[in-house]
């Protein structure tokens, strides 16, 4: 079937049957390859992008419920060649180990602070708690996310018990 | 000791920028012409012989390019599958192949493969394969294989015990008969994986024409792999090009050899066309090695005031059904580092390797140390509670306190403990931990604080320890580190980026040696064609203490020629001369100055009266560094936790490590290693655990069922550092990929049986998830 | 993990889904988010994939009569922020965020998760909870049935052949409300419970326990040893002790714990309802 849609600002269509996931069909079929693949089943996040506005799991949707949807993936997000105030924390705060998950946290992180402009530190982890990272244990993601507040919050508050792990590091030499 | 500079600095990582924009290229990402997609069809039952693998109908189905049985294989391939780690020299290795031949010996093991032109026809395709099987009696479990009249693995073997050996040092029995106090305690841990987010994958083109074999990997030892396919194929080294994409995580998965990578290039080979052959995340859980379970039953004798004075006892490496090039290796380090921190002068423990039908045992982040440390943090704090003494007390009694020091097997080259432990307590101190269990306990919420200490041989390693310890492969690395003709410079490693940092961290290394800004740097890995030799690859904590000590010695030899053809240029005297951000100046002498690209220039472009005449053009040094020892890092980690006395439930509050590797290249990166492998460490403690059913079938099929920590379960983390730098490493770096993972179970055990003191609780088997604390407690309060 | 091929029908009708569905071996897609995975893992093998996204007449929550009657496609995330729910069906708002995560409310529909019928999903417990109606509609017209009687066993509902679900109305209760679950994966329970009490006294209860059994369960009992009584520790802990059921092994939770904790959730849902 032709699957006709908008992703990131562009209009494309392409054929594929119909059990392609929405996944496959931006990677394989549209080349958009920083959408990632985990689990093709809906557990760990990594595949997040935006349709229509709203996060959704690209490996829980068909292709062909996407014709004349409108999907942002992250190769969609740093405009003009500038990185995003929410790509630029997570580089700043070192939210990111391999990367794999990254794309579905930035989707995800995306959405909370639009629905959310100032999350607790609980409220962060609750919702990337469906996105799962293998490398950072989290604690940067959380930190990222945080500074990527405007306006910008304290980096070292948080409602944990213990004092932030970046700029709470001591030194002995 | 570097002070200042770009080593020891809080940078942000080149790598990053790809990554979030997208702009990476991981193996499934990779796309060439005429591609094939393959699938492999696996056993679903755990040991049975083949009778008949019928596959007419997969290869008849349209879109289905080859189908090979396990027989093809073998009959395609030079031998079986290598063993790199071969620690007992006389124990028995099973031959086997990428697919199974005539006998399963694992549910998940590959019993045939597709090549078609889309995974989905494949996967098409691998339901039309009829396979049939005689089912043999499944010796699933370590007490199955050990039975008196259990079915036997190996037909050629009379045993399921594989081999037996020993580590052994000073008196153990005398040490055993003098001791005031002896405990003994029997372990279990359970079998984990790394389950890096992205699944292994491979796309391989084997010419037939050309006889060339062209293969994307996801894995860290692109030469070691590189090396098995030729052993495997029977092919030069050199007509074999291993290119490593971005890696999304390894954690030691992706370090060991597979035999999938082995059916794509038979695939190609068959077809003429490059094979994609990518792992599913169902099929990974019984594909990809497994990890971590043992038993180990342990004796410790001590004298009255706390001095540990012997430990004996045996470790069982559960293994699979099949050897992974790690062998029994990760056992082997459990047995070899059983002691850990402390100067025990007896040891006598045994080893012994178990076959079942499971999946092959493999490497896992920390290798044998997490169950090493778990058993003697677990052993400190009985031995505390037997002589009624504070078990930081026991700890510095028994720390290593002279170094270098020999341990049973490893020379530790450097520690200091207690300021370690110190440190670590004043972390808990600052954070008011002991208040926030005081008041807990007032309102009668159970809340305990937990310790572990740790070390960890890191930086494999001198070739001769490998070579001794069975290795066929060696410990070297060696980087190059070159400067163009515009000044800038690029670093070439054979170790692989898998979200380690690594770019950074050796960018960092080679701008500080040189004196350039690190955006002047780029560093290549990935390309067995281009990229140096790394003789074990990314593994075993050895990027920094290797990569970085290799650079360090390059970039040194390379700037001595820089400043010689800069002091020619500027007729000054080398030793007179600096180098800040690119540009060379004479000292104390303003304006007198050329900048690293003039030197490029000279050295590659307009040579004539600007490069000295006994300097030969370019410029590039080449660094092959084999340690004399591996560095040993340490730290000490604490755990506030909280249980739910009514269901088990444990909610970590908070988690501090304190931590010592060296010299830090960049404690950001440090950071979010040890984070991450707390992470780890959190879920193999408290959910994480591949289940086989009684029919010893596999259970854990998905992420519903193999419980990583999410962002929920994991608590905030701080970090405090000291550096106790490695001096026999150049630069003074020691390794710590692996260190968050190490101590983290026994801290969080520890914590919760300080938040349980009422009821006496010994927990030795992991992970310890709320049914069995719940039931741990149950019998703690009948004793 | 790719799966079987299907036919595929982007249905543009409630008649024309019905009339598809009809045919052998139909699966419809609403939010996909249960059915998407099964396919992928061929656990699902449809010969034709109904699509239902489009019948845009489908979503829409609305008051009835005492009622809040919901449209089958109505997102999860949806209905969790709607004004109306969480006035009017307090426990289905407080269920919802329990619901997988945001990604996945913002597909998920509310038909779908009743129709999936895990018994130990979250919607089906309310429904149980609230004895919800549920309207199905198929050639013949439409029926409705009661939550109750609409879970048949473990992913096994009264729809028959050919009939699509097209609405649910909940009744609204009165009572303060909470729902429980552990945080721990492995056990997958969850109790949810509605609570009026006035003077002291309980004068209406709803609970109903998923996971437990091959169905949400209604703690019936419970709930009448609780009626009319004041709610002190004493009784909620003898109106738990009520409670029976006999769930199954889950992989990483033996059924005597989860049997266990059925009840711990149930006396905490009761409790944290009462004192809210």
């Amino acid at each position: 079937m032709k699957v006709s849609l908008t992703v990131n600002g562009e209009e494309v269509s392409a054929s594929c049957e119909p059990r392609r996931t929405l996944a496959d069909f931006l990677r394989h079929d549209l080349g958009y390859t920083g959408v990632h693949v985990g689990c093709e089943h809906g557990a760990c996040g990594s595949c997040t992008v935006s349709v229509d506005g709203a996060t959704a799991r690209s490996c829980c949707m068909l292709a062909v419920q996407a014709e004349g949807c409108t999907v942002t993936t992250i190769e969609g997000l740093a405009s003009s060649g500038e990185l995003d105030p929410l790509q630029e924390s997570f580089r700043e705060h070192h939210g990111l180990q391999c990367g794999f998950c990254t794309p579905g946290m930035l989707a995800t992180a995306h959405e909370l602070l639009r629905d959310n402009p100032d999350p607790t530190d609980s409220e962060i982890r609750a919702a990337i708690s469906g996105n799962l990272c293998r490398c950072t244990g989290y604690q940067f993601i959380v930190d990222a996310i945080k500074g990527a507040i405007r306006p910008p919050h304290d980096g070292q508050q948080r409602d944990g018990v213990v004092e932030p792990g970046a700029a709470a590091s001591s030194r002995r030499k | 000791m570097d002070v200042g500079g770009l080593i020891g600095a809080r940078v942000s990582r080149v790598e990053d920028v790809r990554l979030l924009t997208g702009r990476a290229r991981f193996v499934d990402d990779v796309r060439e012409p005429g591609m094939l997609e393959a699938a492999i069809l696996r056993s679903p039952v755990p040991h049975a012989r083949i009778v008949s693998v019928d596959v007419s109908k997969a290869a008849a189905l349209p879109g289905v390019s080859a189908v090979v049985t396990g027989a093809e294989v073998k009959a395609a391939v030079r031998g079986p599958q290598p063993v790199t780690w071969q620690v007992i020299p006389d124990m028995f290795h099973p031959r086997t192949y990428a697919l199974a031949v005539d006998k399963v010996t694992y549910p998940g093991q590959g019993i045939a493969a597709v090549a078609a032109k889309n995974r989905a026809v494949a996967e098409d395709a691998l339901e039309l394969i009829d396979v049939r099987y005689e089912e043999l009696p499944a010796v699933s479990t370590l007490e199955q294989a050990l039975a008196e009249d259990a079915p036997r693995l190996f037909d050629e073997w009379p045993s399921n015990v594989l081999g037996r050996t020993a580590v052994r040092t000073g008196d153990a029995a005398a040490a055993f008969a003098e001791a005031d106090v002896v405990l003994s305690a029997e372990f279990r841990f359970p079998r984990q994986m790394g389950t890096p987010l992205e699944t292994r994958g491979v796309v391989a083109t084997w010419d037939p024409f050309t006889d060339r074999l062209d293969v994307w990997l996801t894995t860290q030892a692109p030469n070691i792999a590189q090396a098995a396919f030729a052993e495997v194929l029977g092919l030069p080294v050199g007509r074999i090009r291993v290119r490593t994409p971005d890696l999304g995580g390894g954690f030691g998965n992706k370090f060991d050899f597979y035999g999938d990578e082995v059916v794509a290039c038979v695939l190609s080979r068959r077809t003429g066309k490059p094979v994609k052959l990518i792992e599913d995340r169902a099929e990974s859980f019984v594909a990809t090695v497994h990890s971590r379970e043992q038993k180990v039953d342990i004796e410790v004798a001590a004298r009255a005031d706390g001095t540990i004075t012997g430990m004996r006892g045996t470790v069982y490496g559960v293994l699979g059904g099949a050897l992974g090039t790690a062998g029994l290796s990760p056992c082997w380090v459990t047995a070899a580092s059983v002691t850990g921190p402390y100067d025990i002068a007896a040891l006598d423990m045994n080893l012994v390797g178990v076959a079942t039908n499971r999946t092959p045992y493999g490497s896992f982040r920390g290798y044998g140390l997490p169950k090493a440390n778990f058993v003697h943090e677990h052993m400190v704090e009985l031995l505390a509670k037997r002589l009624g003494m504070p078990a930081h007390d026991i700890r510095r009694r028994n720390f290593i306190k002279q170094f270098p020091h020999q341990s049973p097997v490893f020379v530790f080259d450097s520690g200091r403990y207690e300021e370690c432990l110190d440190l670590c307590l004043a972390a808990v101190r600052d954070a008011g931990w002991e208040r926030i269990r005081q008041d807990a306990r007032a309102r009668g919420a159970a809340v305990g604080i937990g310790y572990s200490f740790q070390n960890e041989v890191t930086g494999l390693g001198p070739s001769r320890i490998q070579t001794f310890a069975g290795s066929s492969h060696s410990g070297f690395d060696e980087e190059v580190v070159r400067i163009d003709s515009t000044g800038h410079v690029t670093v070439y490693t054979g170790l692989s980026a898998m979200g380690q940092g690594i770019h950074t961290a050796l960018a960092q290394v080679a701008a500080h040696t040189l004196g350039v800004p690190l955006d002047h740097v780029t560093v290549l890995s990935g390309d067995t064609d281009s990229s140096p030799y790394s003789g074990y690859g990314t593994g075993a904590s050895r990027g920094a203490p290797l990569g970085g000590a290799a650079v360090r010695t390059a970039a040194t030899r390379l700037k001595a020629k820089v400043l010689r053809i800069a002091g020619h240029i500027l007729e000054a005297a080398p030793e007179d001369l600096v180098i800040t951000d690119g540009v060379i100046a004479v000292r104390g002498v303003p304006g007198r100055t050329v900048t690293m690209a003039d030197i490029g220039d000279a050295a590659y472009r307009r040579l004539g009266g600007r490069l000295p005449e006994d300097e030969t053009p370019t410029l590039e040094e080449r660094e092959v560094y084999d340690p004399v020892n591996v560095a040993t890092a340490f730290g000490c980690t604490a755990v506030l936790a909280e249980v739910d006395r009514e269901t088990g439930v444990v909610t970590l509050l908070g988690y501090l490590i304190a931590h010592d590797c060296g010299t830090v290249i960049n404690p950001m990166i440090v950071d979010g290693q040890l984070h991450g492998g707390a992470a780890q460490a959190i879920g193999g403690a408290l959910s994480e655990e591949l289940v086989y059913d009684a029919d010893g079938r596999m259970r854990t099929r998905t992420f519903a069922d193999y419980l990583l920590p999410s962002a929920a379960e994991v608590p905030p983390v701080a970090i405090s550092h000291m550096a106790t730098p490695a001096d026999h490493v150049p630069g003074g770096f020691k390794g710590m990929g692996e260190s968050g993972v190490i101590g983290g179970g026994a801290a969080i055990v520890n914590a919760i049986v300080d938040a349980l003191p009422e009821y006496d609780l010994e927990i030795t088997a992991l992970p310890i998830t709320p049914p069995r604390l719940l039931a741990l407690m149950r019998k703690g309060t009948g004793r | 993990m790719k799966a079987a091929a299907f036919e595929y029908l982007r249905a543009a009708s409630c008649d024309e889904a019905v009339a598809a569905l009809a045919g052998e071996d139909t699966a419809v897609l609403a939010g996909g988010q249960s059915l998407v995975p099964l396919l992928n893992m061929r656990l699902a093998r449809p010969r034709l994939v109904v699509d239902i996204n489009r019948l845009a007449d489908l979503s829409y929550l609305r008051r009835d009569n005492g009622n809040v009657v919901i449209g089958a496609l109505t997102r999860h995330r949806a209905a969790e922020t709607s004004a109306m729910v969480a006035t009017d069906l307090p426990l289905l708002a407080a269920a919802l965020r329990y619901v997988g995560h945001v990604s996945t409310r913002n597909r998920g529909t509310v038909g779908g998760s009743l129709a999936h019928a895990d018994p130990s999903a979250e919607l089906p417990t309310v429904a149980v909870a609230l004895d919800a109606s549920i309207r199905v509609q198929g050639s013949h017209g439409v029926r409705d049935i009661a939550a109750p009687d609409f879970f048949v066993g473990p992913h096994e509902t009264a729809l028959a052949p050919g009939e699509l679900l097209v609405s649910v109305s909940f009744p609204v209760v009165p009572g303060a409300v909470s729902v429980q679950e552990l945080p721990f994966r492995g056990c997958d329970l969850v109790v949810v419970a509605a609570v009026a009490v006035e003077d002291g006294i309980c004068a209406q209860a709803r609970i109903a326990v998923g996971g437990a059994g091959p169905t949400p369960i209604r703690a019936s009992a419970v709930e009448e040893a609780l009626i009319g009584r004041p709610v002190t520790d004493a009784v909620i802990a003898a109106a738990v002790a009520e409670f029976t059921c006999d769930p199954p092994d889950s992989l990483h939770a033996p059924a005597s714990y989860r049997r266990e904790m059925a009840s711990v959730l149930t006396r905490r849902a009761i409790g944290t309802a009462v004192h809210t």
